[in-house]
């Protein structure tokens, strides 16, 4: 029996559904010009590991997915090579056991992630995809398939935004995303609901970054559902600045000490920028320089939430405070700890640095997140600081004014 | 030469041979003149390098030379100097060269001389060179010195060159290829050269210009024969000469530019440090401060004449001789030349020395000559501080005893087609005087000096009739016994930071704040200060803001301690100059700003009216204001228990340096500590204390005379107003002749001579209701105690749920920001109210300025004319005119319009409606609050409140004719920008839409394009256009007006949407989820409906747009000059950030005017139509007020709105009428379009065949005036509600 294009080994649960579908697997991929047959199939890269429970879907010509990546006018990147899609999914590997989170696809593009994982054995994959002309393809494999992939129009990286005016695709509120996807919030401490696969659009990696990090503290947009883990791709440069350690000023910025103390964040892999497509058609394809590190790589980190990290003495409401005390600190890394604490409560500091097991001296780049949240969780204590007029000005900088 | 000769031949060609050739120039040029240039392979400025390489030799020997010449003659120097330029114009030769080594190995500093040290340098390393044709033509470089073999090569290259051309002759196709060739050949010099250009677009012009002038010489080249060719050979080497010279030049502007900006910048500062330094008599200082940057040849390139003749001055106030000898002959090093004001102290020294020879005074004079300079120009171009031009003068009569300085000429009339008639005929003319006599405007005077001398003033806030209560005392002893510490502490650290800074080594002057801490007494600093800290609003202020705040007051504290020298002469010609003001002197036809110049000639002795020193640059004042801020920081300390003192006895500091947020950026911010805002908001402070400027005048302001002086006495002011460190307007402005501005100056100062007093029954009204508890209705804002309560938030209180804590956040939040609004509304507010109570029983004046487009504004910054309604009501014209015949009728017709009900009736149907409702007006007269207060539903309450009143006193006056009045009648232009734009384009439609054509009723274009958007709904309506449905009953005049009126201004979309939002907000019925659809859905088709209505109007606004696109886009900013000569440029420019360095934070201030920037195409091209229109209607304000003056009509002006008292509506109006015809008449698109074809498109076109298309480009379009349509304009003339 010979079907083009896609076959999947028929695990038992889809059976049955999976026949009818058949013919529009034929549709979809005549249009590439590798059309396997059953005996044919795996390719050489194929055969190497072993036939698991699953049958692949093919990822279409190389050519094929460059092209329609292309069309593609915004500045973006895509994973074409299916060597790289398989590298993804094999830092994968555990995650995709695991059946309880559901994975979201950022930004899926031709799709070649998309098809990898759901090869691999994802059981649930939703494809956001922020530019329109990539949806007809997506929505026919979701079609081809039982309910494993689901499509929407949705940037990622536009959820709940702040402007005011009518919401329009693709932006979106999270809180709709979720009811219509039927995922529902869990404890904090529970396992992780959602995993997010992709990588950050390059414009404006920092903002997202810090939009991100604000919404883990105060528990809002995706993180009210729980710990929403990241396995993204992210820029060699924002990658040092977010796990940077105490000591090196350079990078050791406000944005360091507040993810290292929010979330575990793991190296999985570097990739070299120019494994990626892009849209870019400047030489350096749009990638920022960097004083600090070569910056020649993308890293394939990923981000978990602390499941400790509202057990003692951070809420999701105080921590606004916690954050502003952290920006506050860390404008200038060469300067006394000491003297900013005085500046909040006059006299407090030894006291506090003591009870944190700081020297008086301390510089404010020399401090390390854990013993930031001790100083913290001490101030909570301490009297003196929640009658500090400066605790009241932390209120206004929250997520909604910090206007990214 | 084949540059020559292909630049003149590319002219000739047909546009289809234009690519091939553009190609071949581009090749050819390179080929030899990019060869010639870095001949040996070393671009340009490392010629710039080499130089540098030889300077610690040189300094040393002018370091030896300088010790010995202890006490060398002024005039030897003078002559070795001279001497020097001679053989510097006959070219060096070797010999020459080691007779005055020093003169010759000096790094350049003039344009010309540097060219050939440069060429010097060069040969040795051009040998090594292994390239043949770069050999060549390094070698041909030495020609020039006279070396004769390279004088062949240089034949032997023009021969060659020769060859191209007559090959070029012949087979033109064959010449492309064999360029082509060349071109590859000298790839290498061409990217080097294009590496240059980068660094300087204005090179590649540069390069070219000179090469077209010799064009001529060129086509006689071409008809020359065989036979003739040594001949011609000849004049190319005269050629290659002069490219050399272009070349080098071209080399050395590029290297000069690069640091012009810098230079052009740190030479103020460095001007402003030694100044300071020279003022503080810190001779020390200022010695070392010249001393460094003469011997460091690097730092020299910042000193100019001036630097020096600022020492010079400092040591002939000391009669030492010898130490200006010295600095002339460091002038004679710097290679600099003595001018007039380096003259002036030589001879103001010799004037104050006890027996100083007239030999050697006549020697000096003769030195003068020498250098092109005579007697008189000291005595014009110099300005005088205190006795120095009575010293000059001696000096100068022991030589020549029968000598008297120049009495200024009579300087031309102005001459300008617009405003002859008023300057050439006024034998008839009397002008208006002020209802004052001489000795009380004498006496006025003397107030307004007192005021201006103390610098600041303190007045009682009206909030001080407030009854007293206990907490209020309490407080207010508080604060005043804290006020004592903190000036003790501040003068203490004060001194202590300035002995620190004083020890610290002169390295840097940069950083070195020392001298301008000293220019005034500390306890002026300390009072700046304070004073700054009373103004900081409760919420805080940017670093950089109170930073600026802090500099500029110390500066304008300096300008008027100088100023105070000249006090005495200054009161000596203003009591001369009342004299044309008054009422009991005999009527002239002088304008007033005619008589301050004769009279300042008159009394020509002693110091000059204008300041000496130079203004100090934005920068440094930020830098100076840092510095004090943080002072304030560190120092100000308050007892943490002082509200309850159960608490500890900390001294907590009072002011709190953060950052705040914003996006990715941080803004440093100083906050008070709430402790302090309480105890200031508990003590309601009853004194307010103002700088001097902020009070208006009491007497008539000094009338403009120049770009320099006028307005306030003592305080410095702009006559053009410009962002902070903004200098090209200035520049620009003292640029252009005089005679040219005098229309402008003098329509300044006729709005500057309007005097006013203040409407005391309204005062009284308002402020009652101000000390009660405000009204939002009616704009009066309330005080803050009836601001919403912010919400205490405390996130670990378990009784409130997520959401409501989220909730309580978001409240939190807009309660403080409504906080932070009220307090700026009810500041403002408070003063404007002080001031105006404070001068209730005076009569003042607002001293005029302007924008950069030529609009008029008041300098006091809070009570003025151009306010809100309820500031404008308090104001009066203080001279009262009877109302007469038509008085009565006029100000029932304004109280109509200023009601905004009648938009659409005619006058006489205002008027009716005014008759109808008498009842209403009375009753709102006599019983304001307690009434049925039918004012207070007018557009415009408190005028019309105003009005009501004097109607009701005309109306019972026995005979309203003689009533009488002060009241100003207001007569607004209707829709002021589209009717500027309709003359223009004498578009019929447009014209009839906007009132320039008579109708027997107003024409309403709001109303128009209300109704055509409404059309639009409709048909989109009916198309199932949900937004369009829901806009039903919605779309109205108010709610697109506002749009309407801007968009000629140059609303965009976005703005223009955003104006839409806010009206259908206001309106409540209007469903809230639909109102950015709406409003971007309306904004829209006002769009369209507009572009509709007014065709003309579009192709104008598209022309002007696009040709500030393309200006812009050639790299310079967007100027032209009014019809009533007034220059203006825009300011836009690409910003840059400059690091401010201050102990308490690195401040990164952004700069968007600095003109060695490139201009910002966006906002050039975006803002041209509207500043142009802009500067057209300022014109026909300006017009209006000169003729209205001659008239003998009082006007004043809001920008499109003039004022004047109900008697003289009707002759206002005709001089109005008049005066848009006769602007209009003007071929102004024309003019405009000559300006800028002749300031753009006159250079020389770029090298490259794009720049050469841009070039063609631009200058079609700038050639292209618009056609205009048939409006006759004379019609404006019978026009009633042109200005109704």
């Amino acid at each position: 029996m010979a079907v083009s294009g896609g076959w999947r080994l028929l695990s038992l649960a889809v059976c049955g559904a999976r026949v009818p579908g058949r013919s529009a697997p034929v549709r979809v991929f005549s249009s590439s010009s590798r059309v396997y047959s059953s005996d044919s199939f795996p390719s050489a890269q194929w055969r190497r590991r072993p036939l698991s429970r699953c049958e692949l879907l093919d990822l279409g010509s190389e050519e094929e997915n460059t092209r329609r990546a292309l069309t593609c006018k915004r500045l973006r990147r895509f994973i074409i090579d299916p060597n790289l899609a398989r590298l993804v999914t094999d830092h994968l590997s555990h995650d995709l056991e695991d059946t309880n989170a559901v994975i979201f696809e950022v930004n899926p593009g031709p799709g070649v992630l998309t098809r990898m994982l759901l090869n691999c054995g994802a059981q649930r994959v939703v494809a956001l995809e922020c530019d329109k002309s990539f949806l007809p393809d997506l929505q026919v494999l979701e079609g081809d398939l039982d309910g494993q992939l689901e499509v929407l129009h949705c940037d990622f990286f536009k959820l709940d935004p702040i402007g005011q005016g009518s919401m329009k695709l693709p932006a979106m509120y999270s809180n709709k995303l979720f009811s219509q996807l039927g995922i529902t919030a869990v404890p904090w401490t529970s396992d992780v609901p959602v995993k997010v696969v992709g990588m950050f659009s390059q414009r404006n990696e920092r903002n997202m970054l810090w939009k991100l990090v604000y919404a883990l503290f105060e528990r809002q947009s995706i993180f009210r559902y729980g710990r929403v883990e990241l396995i993204m791709f992210i820029s060699e440069k924002n990658y040092s600045r977010i796990t940077a350690r105490e000591g090196k000023y350079r990078d050791y910025r406000a944005l360091s000490v507040l993810f290292q103390m929010s979330c575990e964040v793991q190296l999985l892999h570097q990739v070299p920028w120019s494994s990626f497509l892009t849209t870019s058609k400047s030489k350096n394809g749009n990638v920022s320089k960097s004083t600090t590190v070569p910056n020649d790589h993308m890293c394939l980190v990923r981000v978990t939430p602390r499941a400790d990290l509202f057990s003692s003495g951070i809420t999701q409401f105080n921590s606004s405070t916690l954050m502003m005390m952290v920006k506050q600190c860390l404008i200038r890394r060469a300067a006394p700890l000491a003297d900013k604490l005085n500046a909040w409560s006059p006299g407090c500091a030894a006291e506090l640095l003591l009870g944190a097991g700081l020297s008086e001296e301390v510089m404010v780049g020399d401090v390390s997140p854990d013993q930031y949240r001790r100083l913290f969780e001490l101030m909570e204590l301490s009297d003196q600081f929640s009658q500090s007029w400066l605790y009241t000005e932390i209120l206004e900088n929250t997520l909604q004014s910090c206007g990214i | 030469m084949s540059v020559l000769r292909l630049s003149g031949f590319l002219r000739k060609l047909p546009a289809e041979a234009r690519r091939s050739s553009a190609l071949l120039l581009t090749a050819d040029s390179c080929g030899s003149c990019s060869r010639l240039r870095s001949s040996d392979r070393i671009p340009g400025w490392m010629y710039y390098r080499r130089h540098y390489a030889a300077i610690p030799k040189k300094s040393d020997r002018s370091k030896q030379l300088w010790e010995r010449s202890q006490l060398i003659d002024v005039l030897e120097a003078r002559i070795q100097q001279l001497q020097s330029d001679v053989i510097l114009d006959v070219k060096h030769s070797k010999v020459e060269f080691l007779k005055l080594p020093h003169k010759e190995k000096r790094p350049p500093a003039g344009k010309s001389k540097k060219v050939q040290p440069g060429e010097k340098a060069e040969p040795p390393k051009a040998k090594q060179s292994s390239k043949k044709g770069a050999a060549q033509t390094s070698l041909s470089s030495q020609k020039t010195h006279g070396s004769r073999w390279s004088e062949k090569l240089d034949r032997e290259k023009s021969d060659r060159t020769k060859k191209y051309t007559r090959l070029q002759k012949k087979f033109p196709k064959q010449v492309v290829n064999e360029t082509v060739e060349a071109k590859s050949d000298t790839k290498q010099q061409t990217a080097k050269r294009s590496k240059g250009k980068k660094m300087l677009p204005g090179t590649s012009t540069k390069i070219i210009f000179p090469v077209k002038k010799s064009t001529p010489a060129v086509s006689k080249e071409t008809v020359e024969t065989a036979a003739a060719e040594k001949l011609s050979g000849e004049a190319d080497v005269a050629e290659f000469k002069e490219l050399y010279q272009i070349i080098d030049q071209c080399s050395l502007v590029e290297t000069e530019s690069v640091k012009k900006r810098d230079d052009s910048e740190t030479q103020l500062s460095a001007c402003c440090y030694l100044e300071a330094c020279v003022y503080t008599g810190d001779v020390e200082r200022a010695q070392r401060f010249l001393l460094l940057h003469h011997r460091n040849l690097s730092k020299r390139s910042v000193l100019t004449v001036r630097f020096y003749n600022t020492l010079m001055k400092m040591w002939a106030k000391k009669g030492a001789l010898p130490q200006i000898s010295k600095l002339f002959v460091m002038l004679a090093e710097a290679e600099l030349k003595p001018d007039a004001g380096s003259y002036s102290a030589v001879l103001e020294c010799m004037g104050r020395m006890p027996e100083s020879s007239t030999n050697l005074i006549e020697r000096c004079l003769e030195q003068m000559k020498e250098d092109g300079l005579c007697v008189d120009d000291v005595f014009s171009q110099c300005l005088f501080r205190l006795d120095e031009r009575d010293m000059v003068l001696k000096a100068v009569r022991d030589g020549k005893p029968d000598y008297e300085p120049p009495t200024s000429a009579k300087s031309p009339q102005c001459s300008l087609t617009l405003v002859k008639d008023f300057y050439a005929q006024r034998e008839d003319v009397r002008f208006p005087k002020m209802d004052f006599e001489l000795a009380e405007l004498q006496e006025r005077f003397k107030q307004q000096l007192a005021v201006e001398q103390s610098n600041t003033i303190t007045i009682d806030s009206v909030e001080a009739i407030k009854p007293v209560t206990e907490n209020m005392t309490k407080m207010r002893k508080l604060l005043e016994v804290q006020y004592g510490h903190w000036q003790r502490s501040l003068l203490q650290a004060l001194r202590e930071s300035k002995q620190v800074l004083k020890k610290g080594r002169l390295r840097n002057w940069k950083t070195d704040l020392y001298p301008l801490l000293c220019v005034l007494h500390d306890e002026e600093y300390v009072k700046i200060m304070l004073q700054t800290l009373e103004n900081l609003p409760p919420t805080g202020d940017s670093l950089v803001n109170l930073a600026k705040e802090l500099g500029s007051r110390v500066y304008s504290t300096f300008c008027i301690q100088q100023k105070i020298q000249m006090v005495k002469k200054m009161s000596h010609i203003y009591n001369s100059y009342a004299e044309l003001l008054a009422k009991d002197t005999e009527s002239s036809n002088v304008l007033p700003r005619e008589r301050w110049i004769e009279l300042e000639a008159e009394m020509s002795a002693g110091p000059s009216l204008l300041s000496v020193e130079a203004s100090w640059p934005h920068m440094l004042l930020v830098q100076l204001g840092c510095f004090l801020a943080n002072l304030l920081v560190c120092e100000l300390k308050i007892p943490s228990n002082i509200l309850n003192p159960e608490l500890d006895n900390k001294l907590i500091p009072i002011l709190y340096h953060m950052y705040i947020f914003r996006n990715s950026r941080q803004i440093g911010f100083i906050k008070p500590h709430p402790i302090l805002v309480k105890i200031q908001s508990d003590a309601t402070v009853t004194k307010l204390t103002f700088d001097s400027y902020v009070m208006p005048m009491l007497c008539p302001p000094i009338p403009w005379t120049s770009p320099k002086s006028g307005a306030y006495l003592l305080t410095p002011t702009k006559l053009m107003r410009a962002v902070d460190g903004a200098n090209q307007h200035q520049l620009l402005l003292e640029k252009c002749q005089n005679e040219d501005l005098h229309a402008v100056l003098d329509s300044l100062n006729q709005l500057g001579n309007c005097a006013w007093k203040i409407n005391k029954p309204m005062l009284d009204i308002i402020i009652s209701i101000f000390n009660d508890k405000g009204c939002d209705k009616l704009d009066i804002p309330p005080p803050l105690t009836e601001a919403p309560e912010i919400p205490r938030f405390n996130p670990h209180d378990q009784s409130y749920t997520i959401e409501e804590k989220a909730h309580l956040k978001q409240e939190i939040m807009k309660a403080r920001k409504k906080y932070g609004e009220m307090h700026s509304l009810r500041m403002d507010a408070l003063y404007k109210l002080s001031i105006a109570n404070h001068m209730r029983d005076e009569i003042f004046w607002f001293p005029h300025n302007m924008d950069f487009r030529g609009r008029t504004y008041p300098c006091p910054p809070y009570l003025n004319h151009l306010g809100s309604d309820m500031t404008r009501c308090i104001l009066l014209f203080a001279e009262g005119k009877p109302l007469g015949p038509t008085g009565l009728d006029w100000l029932k017709i304004h109280l109509v319009n200023l009601t905004g009900l009648k938009k659409r009736s005619s006058l006489a149907g205002r008027l009716e409606y005014a008759n109808s409702i008498m009842d209403d007006i009375l009753d709102s007269a006599d019983n304001p609050l307690t009434g049925r207060g039918w004012w207070m539903s007018a557009d415009e309450p408190w005028q019309c409140l105003a009005c009501c009143k004097e109607i009701a006193s005309a109306h019972r006056s026995p005979d309203h004719t003689e009533f009488i009045s002060c009241f100003p009648v207001h007569q607004d232009g209707s829709c002021n920008g589209l009717q500027h734009y309709a003359a223009l384009g004498r578009d019929v439609i447009g014209a009839t839409s906007v009132n320039l054509m008579p109708c027997e009723e107003p024409q309403d274009v709001y109303s128009g394009v209300a109704q055509q958007v409404e059309e639009f709904r409709k048909r989109d309506a009916a198309k199932g256009l949900k937004t369009a449905i829901v806009l039903e009953g919605f779309i109205n005049r108010k709610v697109v007006k506002q749009t309407v009126m801007t968009v000629v201004y140059g609303v965009t979309r976005y703005g223009g949407r955003l104006q839409i939002e806010k009206r259908l907000k206001e309106i409540d019925d209007f469903p809230k989820e639909y109102l950015w659809d709406a409003s971007h859905y309306l904004v829209q088709q006002v769009f369209s409906s507009l572009k509709e209505m007014f065709t003309g109007t579009r192709e104008i606004q598209n022309w002007l747009t696009e040709s500030a696109r393309l200006i812009s886009k050639s790299g310079s900013t967007v100027e032209w000059v009014t019809p009533l000569g007034l220059p203006i440029v825009q300011p836009y420019h690409r910003s840059r950030s400059q690091l401010v360095r201050s102990n308490i934070q690195m401040l990164n201030v952004q700069i968007s005017y600095d003109v060695h920037e490139k201009p910002d195409t966006m906002k050039q091209k975006n803002a041209f139509p509207p500043n142009f229109i802009h500067s057209l209607d300022s014109t026909h304000m300006m017009l209006t007020a000169l003729y209205c003056y001659s008239a003998g009509v009082t006007f004043v002006s809001v920008h499109d709105c003039f004022w004047t008292h109900p008697i003289t509506v009707d002759t206002m109006n005709k001089v109005c009428r008049e005066q848009f015809v006769s602007l209009h008449n003007q071929p102004i698109l024309q003019n405009l379009s000559e300006f800028l074809l002749q300031k753009y498109c006159s250079g020389s076109v770029g090298k490259t065949n794009k720049a050469f298309l841009e070039f063609n480009r631009m200058q079609q379009l700038l050639a292209r005036v618009p056609e205009t349509g048939d409006f006759d304009l004379q019609r404006v003339k019978d026009s009633t509600y042109f200005f109704s």
